[in-house]
């Protein structure tokens, strides 16, 4: 009954809007990135050179460097942002004495646009900076932050997570809020303890909001270029030379488009199969679950 | 009410009145380098417009770290916001080749100019882009702290001596302090107060930069790259090159003498304020050092012991948009900015470039205007200009080069090994020679 009485045309006239946007903004760039990694520009001319630009890139050292440094870049700073973001929701949640000073407290990281907070970490992260005063305070020996092949990596992996995380407990809390309360009570009175509760019930109905959160925490840091263009410029000896920042090099700053883009299309083609399992796993367990 | 209401028909009137005026006039719009670059060409264009009514010039400055990029992005989408473009020399080839750059007018006469920097600004034999200026580096170092160390500075010009052309000659040929001269004195003027460094020893001004550094190995007597600009293996990882990157590195890391990471204009900064005692930078400095109270000398760009005296050379060029709709008009002022005596003298004024345009170059070796100091140190230009340049590399892979250099010696800078970073370097080199030679 419902599905004929579907107003078909008034349907697609609300969607419209949304799908225009979603063809100039997400499909149109990715067919000319698709259609640019195709060609060269040798000696001022335009010329096809079919797949080439990715057989070369297959005998490239610096890409694979790249797409090494991508995945483990993403590998830990993905379940950690998660992890440390749904630790903060259940904070977020939770009543007792000074909440609201703390709920203001996480609220503002998301109030700070992403290139002043890179540039305020990078002042605390100065050889003379705030961190390594107080870590000279504490009696330890400062650290080349920024600027080492070992730490690079991980501290914008810190500035990122702690930019990102309180947008994704917002996500969180909506999901916690809809968990009836019913549910714990019951689970009380048959004696769950708090981390029984956690496991047993907040997770797994949580999981639609995880998956949403996890999917798109994915796909930013995936494309994350803003930390690395301001602090390290991929280095140091390439130990942040994620792929965005090899193709924005490549394309930008040497002037070969093709190059850059075969990279961009690999990058969307990976995250489309990561995204692709994501769903596949979480989704599927959560309706058997269901 | 009524003040409003004739506020916005005056406005529209005036706003009608300009698009008329623009109608009729040319405007140019040319693309610059932030900073003394912007301030020296504003002047040249003001001379120029007083005498060319009808003309527009409108400059569009970038920052140094960004001026590379939006260049290199503008003129391959053909934009025709843009007609005259600042050229750094071993780009030339590299925009010349992909056809970004119209030939230049063969009208122009550049006989006024040094016949070695206008060769520069050809590629394939054809001239596309005229050069506005040569660039000079020397050592400045600041004679209290000198004296408060208890160390003889080296032999330099100061603020109490005149020199002429010839004495300043002989400076230059048998008093160049050496790179080990540089470290001794340096371990001497660094100060450390607990863990931190309060003085610095010395400092080059362009931290990792290629210009800069290049006579560090060269003068050990290897090049960056092939002759044929084919390949950097065996070259940049030569063992001239491991010397010198080992006494870059040692700079930083086991003497400490250094600042790591200096941004644009910061050497210059810490050298004023009694915080470092040497840097190596361009005679664009001279004009900032005198506006202060430091008392400082200027000594010719050392070199290796046992190795050759080299110094670095090249400077910014212009050329015109191919794309642009205003080829006349562009080419009308690049000709009054180079060949021009009013031209390259208020350029020379402003900027404190070491010229290209011969009759002033003339004048600072001979003129009694230039005997005394900071005028004289251009004459340690002229001496280096024509005894110890060396241009840098031409390949069509220059940005790929210049960056895979400045990588290197800021990676070795900060700690990774010498022949690993050489080695990253080369590899990416040649694998951007064998992209580009597709």
């Amino acid at each position: 009954m419902t599905t004929r009485r579907t107003p078909l045309l008034f349907v697609a006239l609300c969607l419209a809007p949304a799908l225009l946007g979603l063809v100039v903004f997400r499909l149109y760039p990715i067919a000319l990135a698709i259609s640019d990694s195709l060609f060269n520009v040798v000696k001022g001319d335009t010329i096809f050179v079919g797949l080439s630009n990715y057989l070369a890139l297959f005998a490239d050292s610096a890409f694979w460097k790249s797409l090494q440094v991508t995945l483990w870049f993403n590998l830990l700073m993905n379940p950690i942002q998660i992890a440390l973001a749904l630790g903060l929701a259940l904070l977020y949640v939770q009543k007792f004495r000074g909440i609201t000073l703390y709920r203001i407290l996480f609220l503002i990281p998301i109030g700070v646009s992403l290139p002043t907070a890179v540039l305020i970490w990078r002042i605390m992260l100065t050889p003379d900076g705030l961190v390594n005063g107080l870590l000279n305070v504490g009696g330890l020996p400062a650290q080349p932050w920024l600027t080492s092949e070992g730490l690079a990596l991980y501290s914008i992996i810190a500035i990122a997570t702690w930019k990102g995380i309180s947008y994704w407990m917002i996500f969180i809390v909506g999901g916690l809020q809809n968990i009836s309360p019913e549910i714990y009570d019951a689970a009380r009175i048959d004696g769950a303890r708090a981390w029984q509760r956690l496991f047993y019930i907040t997770v797994p109905l949580l999981r639609p909001t995880l998956l949403f959160v996890l999917v798109a925490d994915v796909s930013i840091n995936f494309l994350l270029f803003a930390p690395i263009f301001m602090l390290t410029q991929g280095g140091p000896a390439d130990s942040t030379n994620v792929l965005m920042y090899e193709a924005y090099k490549s394309g930008f700053i040497f002037g070969d488009m093709g190059r850059a883009m075969a990279i961009i299309v690999v990058v969307v083609l990976l995250l489309l199969v990561i995204v692709g399992l994501q769903f596949k796993l979480l989704s599927s367990r959560a309706e058997a679950a269901a | 009410m009524k003040i409003w209401k004739s506020a916005a028909a005056l406005g529209l009137v005036a706003g009608m009145l300009t698009t008329a005026a623009l109608a009729q006039d040319k405007t140019l719009n040319m693309v610059v380098i932030e900073g003394g670059d912007t301030t020296a060409m504003k002047a040249v264009v003001d001379s120029y417009v007083a005498t060319h009514p009808g003309i527009k010039i409108n400059l569009q400055s970038y920052p140094f770290a960004q001026f590379f990029q939006v260049a290199e992005l503008r003129l391959r989408s053909k934009d025709k916001g843009v007609d005259l473009v600042y050229v750094d020399a071993p780009l030339v080839a590299s925009y010349a080749s992909r056809g970004f750059l119209s030939e230049i007018d063969k009208g122009i006469d550049v006989s006024t100019l040094v016949q070695t920097s206008v060769d520069a600004g050809k590629y394939d034999g054809k001239q596309y882009a005229l050069p506005i200026n040569n660039s000079a580096q020397v050592l400045f170092y600041n004679k209290a702290l000198f004296k408060a160390a208890g160390i003889t500075p080296p032999d330099g010009l100061t603020v109490d001596q005149s020199a002429t052309q010839k004495d300043i000659d002989a400076l230059a040929s048998s008093k160049r302090w050496t790179w080990e001269q540089i470290a001794d004195a340096a371990k001497k003027l660094t100060v450390k107060d607990g863990g931190r460094t309060t003085q610095y020893g010395f400092s080059v001004e362009q931290f990792g930069e290629l210009y800069q550094l290049q006579p560090f190995g060269e003068s050990l007597g290897t090049d960056v790259i092939s002759a044929d600009g084919k390949t950097a293996e065996g070259y940049l990882d030569s063992e001239a090159w491991t010397k010198a990157a080992t006494y870059w590195a040692n700079l930083y890391n086991d003497w400490g003498v250094s600042p790591k990471g200096l941004g644009y204009g910061e050497a210059a900064q810490l050298f004023t304020t009694g915080k470092l005692a040497m840097f190596a930078g361009g005679t664009w400095n001279l004009p900032i050092l005198s506006a202060t109270s430091v008392d400082y000398g200027v000594a010719p760009y050392p070199y290796f012991e046992g190795g050759k005296a080299l110094t670095p050379t090249g400077s910014w060029y212009i050329g015109v948009n191919a794309a642009s709709a205003n080829q006349a008009e562009a080419f009308d002022f690049a000709k009054y900015l180079t060949t021009s005596d009013e031209g390259a003298r208020t350029w020379f004024k402003s900027l404190n470039q070491l010229p290209v345009f011969k009759p002033l170059l003339d004048e600072i070796s001979t003129s009694a205007d230039f005997d005394k100091f900071p005028q004289n140190v251009f004459r340690m230009g002229v001496y280096d200009s024509l005894n110890t340049a060396k241009a840098r590399p031409v390949t069509s892979a220059y940005g790929q080069l210049q960056d895979a250099f400045r990588s290197a010696f800021v990676d070795i800078a900060n700690g990774v090994a010498v022949a690993d970073a050489l080695k990253a370097a080369v590899q990416k080199y040649d694998a951007a020679v064998t992209r580009v030679a597709q």
